[in-house]
């Protein structure tokens, strides 16, 4: 037996986790990483294709944006933004949506009628859509951000976790610490949540990934943090404009984008495959 | 048969209600903005006096309760009220770009069904051998592409790098566009011009691949994974008993159970996939709902920005509904209830 937990053993939580520890760590870094202030604008060389390309600079080793701007210092920089979206808004949106999903699958009744149909209000609005008007009605800047996605996201946390509740709360060890005399508090926070815990944490891990997205798409139409502060989504928008000036400045947002959220689901699913104990063989094949 | 209708009617009143909920949510989100509505549809030089009047004249003086009532009353007589940035009534602004996004999202939904069934097939088809774990992460590849990274990508590449399709806007320069219907497909065709209708479906293919590519590993997946129960099931193992090949049992016995569930999340899907357009709109400069959302969004144009987001919970929530009825009329099981 080693002694590493089963979690650990698994090569796409391993992969997953680097990924997302490595861009954690850059994000973190980032003025002692980046060559340039990400706001630093040299204007007689704009739209430097990166170093290894005719034409391309040491200095600015992912070349240029049209404003002169450092494409490394942009995406350095950037990735603190997708970062503690990823983070903070999919926690907000798990705490919601997991406290409501507790709630609803241990009372039921009426309750559980109420969250049920709320959820289904929300779902009625494609997330881009709502999370557009959330950010008109909110105003844009960090925290807003953050505060539509938790508001547009905690639903996929409330629908997935209510059904699991529902199971466990009929398993016989529940009704068991009910007739010792737990309190309801106590058998959902001590029985209840440590059952669903593993599909909490899968679902946080898909979560992130989900926020990293919105906030590109965000801040790809404008809507997310202001001007000044360097966004993935921001630097696609740019580079679309001049395409054909440097499609290098499109390729390289693409990628980290793309990096990221292929972390935040390669470790979704290895910790989906390894928590989940009632998956069967099948479907753990 | 007799069983089904009330079950539909019941649907169908749930939707409404639904949808007088998320318009007075819409209504009440868009109150937040710090703008002023009566302020920026005058000139910049109106006196306080001119706005006062302006803001009692869209009723903006009258308590939040009322000034809903107001709104829903015009919407259900079909006046969405005028733009303030474009001056133009928002009812024909939806009116002339919402055909548009409904051919993108119904090509994106073909696209997006054939490969998610041909791709579930696959992955079933590999399991247990040693392509499978190759396959499995190809999957979880694809399903971390969201739609706008698919939509640069084929930009850069088909569009940029190889020069083979063109990615703005819906047809050439030059080409006159008939208005019959408004879906430029079907009025190119019914205008008798094949050459018109060939450029403006050429312009369809990278937004609607890059649509339908992304939302196709989820169908894959939920394919392949109802296959995988099917397959428990007596049945498989009986017709295998009475000689059938593999093959047969697949798409005869097995794939018809197994599509059920399949395509009740193609329903679902959909609805996202209709959310989705908004971004390749953007991306590909494609004259529907989801440009028109954008700019309105820039220009803080209040009056689209709620008309266009009730009408995506429109569509929504009718392709939810449909796709509920559909699953009770195709599935044997649901009609006693």
């Amino acid at each position: 037996m080693s002694a590493r937990p089963a979690w650990l053993r698994s090569g796409r939580v391993v992969f997953g986790l680097s990924v997302v520890v490595l861009i954690s760590l850059v994000a973190l870094f980032a003025p002692w990483l980046a060559p340039h202030d990400p706001n630093e604008q040299t204007l007689l060389s704009t739209f430097l294709p990166p170093f290894w390309a005719k034409g391309g600079e040491a200095a600015f080793p992912l070349g240029t944006d049209s404003l002169g701007r450092c494409t490394l210092s942009r995406l350095i920089y950037g990735a603190r933004i997708a970062m503690t979206v990823a983070i903070v808004a999919s926690f907000g949106a798990m705490i919601i949506g997991a406290v409501l999903a507790h709630i609803a699958g241990y009372f039921g009744g009426w309750i559980d009628w109420l969250i049920g149909r709320t959820v289904d209000v929300w779902m009625s609005f494609p997330p881009v859509i709502l999370s557009l008007i959330l950010m008109v009605g909110l105003g844009t800047g960090l925290r807003n951000v953050i505060l539509a996605i938790v508001l547009v996201d905690w639903t996929r946390f409330c629908r997935v976790l209510r059904s699991e509740v529902l199971v466990v709360t009929r398993r016989d060890y529940v009704a068991a610490a009910r007739l010792i005399g737990f309190s309801h508090w106590r058998t959902i926070t001590r029985e209840i949540l440590p059952a669903t815990t593993p599909l909490l944490i899968t679902l946080v891990s898909l979560e992130m990934g989900i926020a990293v997205i919105v906030e590109a798409i965000l801040s790809f139409v404008g809507m997310s943090v202001g001007a000044t502060t360097p966004a993935w989504g921001q630097m696609i928008a740019d580079a679309r404009q001049y395409i054909y000036d440097s499609p290098w400045n499109l390729v390289f947002p693409i990628l980290m984008i793309f990096i990221t959220v292929l972390g935040f689901n390669v470790l979704g699913d290895g910790l989906r495959r390894t928590l989940d104990v009632r998956l069967t063989e099948t479907q753990r094949a | 048969m007799t069983s089904i209708l009330p079950l539909i009617a019941r649907r169908v009143l749930v939707s409404v209600v639904i949808l007088f909920i998320v318009s007075a949510l819409l209504f009440c989100i868009l109150r937040l903005l710090p703008v002023d509505p009566a302020a920026m549809s005058l000139p910049p030089n109106a006196t306080l006096a001119e706005i006062e009047a302006k803001r009692h004249e869209m009723g903006l003086d009258q308590p939040l309760f009322r000034q809903y009532l107001i709104w829903a009353t015009q919407v259900l007589h079909g006046d969405f009220g005028t733009s303030i940035h474009f001056r133009r009534g928002v009812a024909g602004l939806i009116g002339s770009t919402l055909p548009a996004t409904i051919e993108l999202a119904l090509l994106a939904m073909i696209v997006a069904g054939t490969l998610g069934i041909a791709g579930g097939l696959y992955l079933f088809h590999v399991r247990g051998s040693a392509m499978e774990p190759i396959a499995d992460a190809g999957s979880i590849v694809l399903l971390s592409l969201p739609e706008f990274l698919w939509g640069l990508f084929f930009i850069l590449l088909f569009g940029v790098a190889l020069e083979l399709l063109p990615f703005t806007g819906r047809l050439t320069a030059g080409f006159q566009r008939p208005v019959v219907t408004g879906f430029l497909l079907l009025d190119t065709l019914l205008a008798g011009r094949p050459d018109m209708f060939l450029n403006a479906l050429k312009h369809m293919i990278l937004p609607s691949l890059a649509l339908g590519i992304a939302f196709a590993p989820t169908i894959m997946r939920v394919l392949r994974s109802s296959l995988l129960d099917v397959y428990q099931e007596d049945y498989i193992h009986q017709a295998r008993l009475r000689g059938f090949s593999e093959r047969h049992i697949l798409l005869r016995h097995a794939l018809k159970n197994a599509i059920l569930p399949t395509l009740s999340l193609m329903g679902v899907q959909f609805g996202f996939l209709f959310g989705g357009t908004l971004l390749i709109e953007v991306i590909y400069s494609y004259p529907g709902l989801g440009n028109l959302m954008v700019d309105a969004v820039r220009n803080a144009d209040l009056p689209i920005i709620q008309a266009v987001g009730l009408t995506y919970c429109v569509v929504v929530l009718t392709i939810n509904t449909v796709v509920d009825a559909a699953y009770v009329i195709l599935n044997p099981k649901l009609r006693i209830a």
